[in-house]
């Protein structure tokens, strides 16, 4: 019973960094996905000296890790534009993530077969809204599968921006876990929450795929 | 499929509305640029910033208790936390605390994201390169315990003169010995026995190859009550040092007013009552 107690009292603790790791999940995801769609376009369809600017942006963003430039945003940026702990953490995995998502669109886009191009510009369509219209909505549906991947990514990667002091639910498990020294129970509840998104998140990305899948 | 498509670009549509939303405050608050500037060059005046803005932004760990931690309700408690309060009183401002990773502390500090810092801070040489602290609002303490079973009585460190005794291996505790027992012949040096763990000569002392152990006294209280040990004498006599509030380089106007009333609160007995709220040594 006591124990019950113990687990219902830790539990309401750290379910208080839920919303929290939601909204920081929710707009480094929201970011990621545009500079994610842009920047696959510039890369795929876009000038040769665009395409070499979407690719060095890649591969540097790619190759320094998260805590980097999340350090960067707060401590070195915020010294011109005013970003609170929340917002420099959050902004910075939306640019890091934008960079793996940007990859993923670009393969989603030459997926698409060069005939949808070629057909659209046929009837008279212009590049632009060729892509808008023909390419773009293919490649979306292609890309779900590996954005799903990339959404639970991001959203485990939420626990660093702790380091900048947002106060989600992994730091709030150790919270706890320093007050009452039992780390097994707070982390034990802490992976519990984790479960549970990543499972919704995944369970409403399949859905979105079964609704969207193209009859080929 | 021209339905498909629509729902599919409504979606698009719908992520790049809330992304510019996303994307808003990092670009709405250029105004204050002059300000997050000024704590990093020109800290003089810092008190004066404070007054202003009515409020005292305070940095701390609170994964450290009973200096600092967060109760069940989200607020955060210890003896650091009373004190900063206290502090904050009679500086006439709010005080709002800011709970981040000790690591990131002096670098939150230094970049002006935060006013002071207390989280259980010694002002040790590396520290004191990148940014000032406050005279000590708590000194270290160190404790002589002995086996449950002891007679031993001591009044002051010099009595265990003549005793064996044990400590950790490049511990000020040992130096202390060997300056003050050893180097003045009051106690031979085959009576001193150094450890690697003040937990191992804690084992020895409940053994009976030891009659004293000299080490901390936060840990000291914790491996007594654990081992029924007992703790004959707590002192800052052996000890060096003490637990200071970090605050920005150069900010010498706010150093000013956080000693005088840290030692004010040293002087009317508040800290004192602190510790013992909070069953420190």
């Amino acid at each position: 019973m006591e124990f019950v107690q113990d687990l219902l009292t830790t539990f309401n603790f750290i379910v208080q960094g839920l919303w929290v790791t939601i909204s920081v999940t929710a707009v480094a995801l929201t970011t990621g996905v545009v500079i994610g769609i842009v920047l696959a376009i510039a890369r795929v369809y876009g000038h040769p000296s665009l395409q070499v600017a979407v690719t060095v942006y890649s591969v540097i963003i790619r190759a320094v890790p998260v805590i980097v430039i999340i350090f960067i945003l707060f401590f070195v940026i915020s010294r011109y534009v005013n970003l609170s702990p929340f917002w420099a953490g959050a902004l910075a995995l939306g640019f890091a993530s934008g960079a793996y998502q940007t990859e993923i669109f670009r393969g989603a886009l030459q997926a698409v077969q060069p005939g949808q191009m070629i057909a659209a510009r046929a009837i008279g369509m212009s590049r632009l809204q060729a892509i808008q219209s023909v390419v773009l909505p293919q490649a979306l549906r292609l890309a779900l599968p590996a954005w799903g991947n990339e959404a639970t990514l991001v959203l485990k990667d939420s626990t660093l921006v702790f380091a900048v002091g947002v106060p989600e639910i992994l730091r709030r498990a150790q919270q706890v876990s320093a007050r009452t020294f039992e780390p097994f129970l707070a982390f034990g509840v802490a992976l519990l929450l984790y479960l549970a998104l990543t499972l919704i998140t995944t369970q409403a990305l399949r859905w979105l795929e079964r609704r969207y899948r193209l009859q080929m | 499929m021209q339905k498909q498509t629509l729902i599919m670009l409504a979606f698009i549509a719908a992520s790049l509305v809330m992304s510019a939303c996303g994307g808003a405050p990092a670009a709405q608050p250029t105004q204050p640029t002059a300000q997050p500037t000024q704590p990093a060059a020109q800290t003089d005046g810092k008190l004066a910033q404070i007054r202003a803005a009515g409020k005292l932004i305070v940095g701390t760990s609170a994964d450290y208790p009973p200096y600092e931690s967060i109760d069940e309700n989200g607020n955060f408690v210890g003896f650091d936390m009373d004190l900063i309060r206290a502090v904050g009183e009679k500086l006439g401002v709010e005080v709002e605390i800011r709970d981040m990773p000790f690591d990131s502390l002096i670098a939150s500090l230094q970049e002006g994201k935060i006013d002071a810092v207390i989280a259980a801070m010694q002002a040790t040489a590396e520290r004191e390169e990148k940014v000032d602290f406050t005279i000590p609002y708590r000194m270290t303490k160190d404790a002589f315990i002995g086996a449950g079973n002891t007679t031993i009585t001591l009044n002051k460190p010099e009595d265990a003169a003549g005793l064996t005794i044990g400590a950790q291996t490049g511990t000020v505790q040992e130096g202390w010995i060997q300056k003050n027992l050893v180097a003045t012949g009051l106690t031979p040096a085959d009576k001193v026995f150094s450890y690697e763990r003040a937990d191992q000569a804690a084992l020895d002392l409940a053994s009976g190859r030891l009659q004293l152990v000299l080490m901390d006294a936060e840990p000291a209280l914790e491996l007594a009550k654990q081992n029924g040990l007992k703790v004959l004498l707590i002192t800052e006599a052996t000890a060096e040092g003490g637990k200071s509030i970090a605050i920005p380089e150069g900010a010498s106007d706010l150093k000013a007013e956080l000693d005088r009333i840290i030692q004010q609160l040293i002087d009317d007995g508040t800290v004192m009552q602190l510790q013992d709220k909070h069953g420190l040594p």
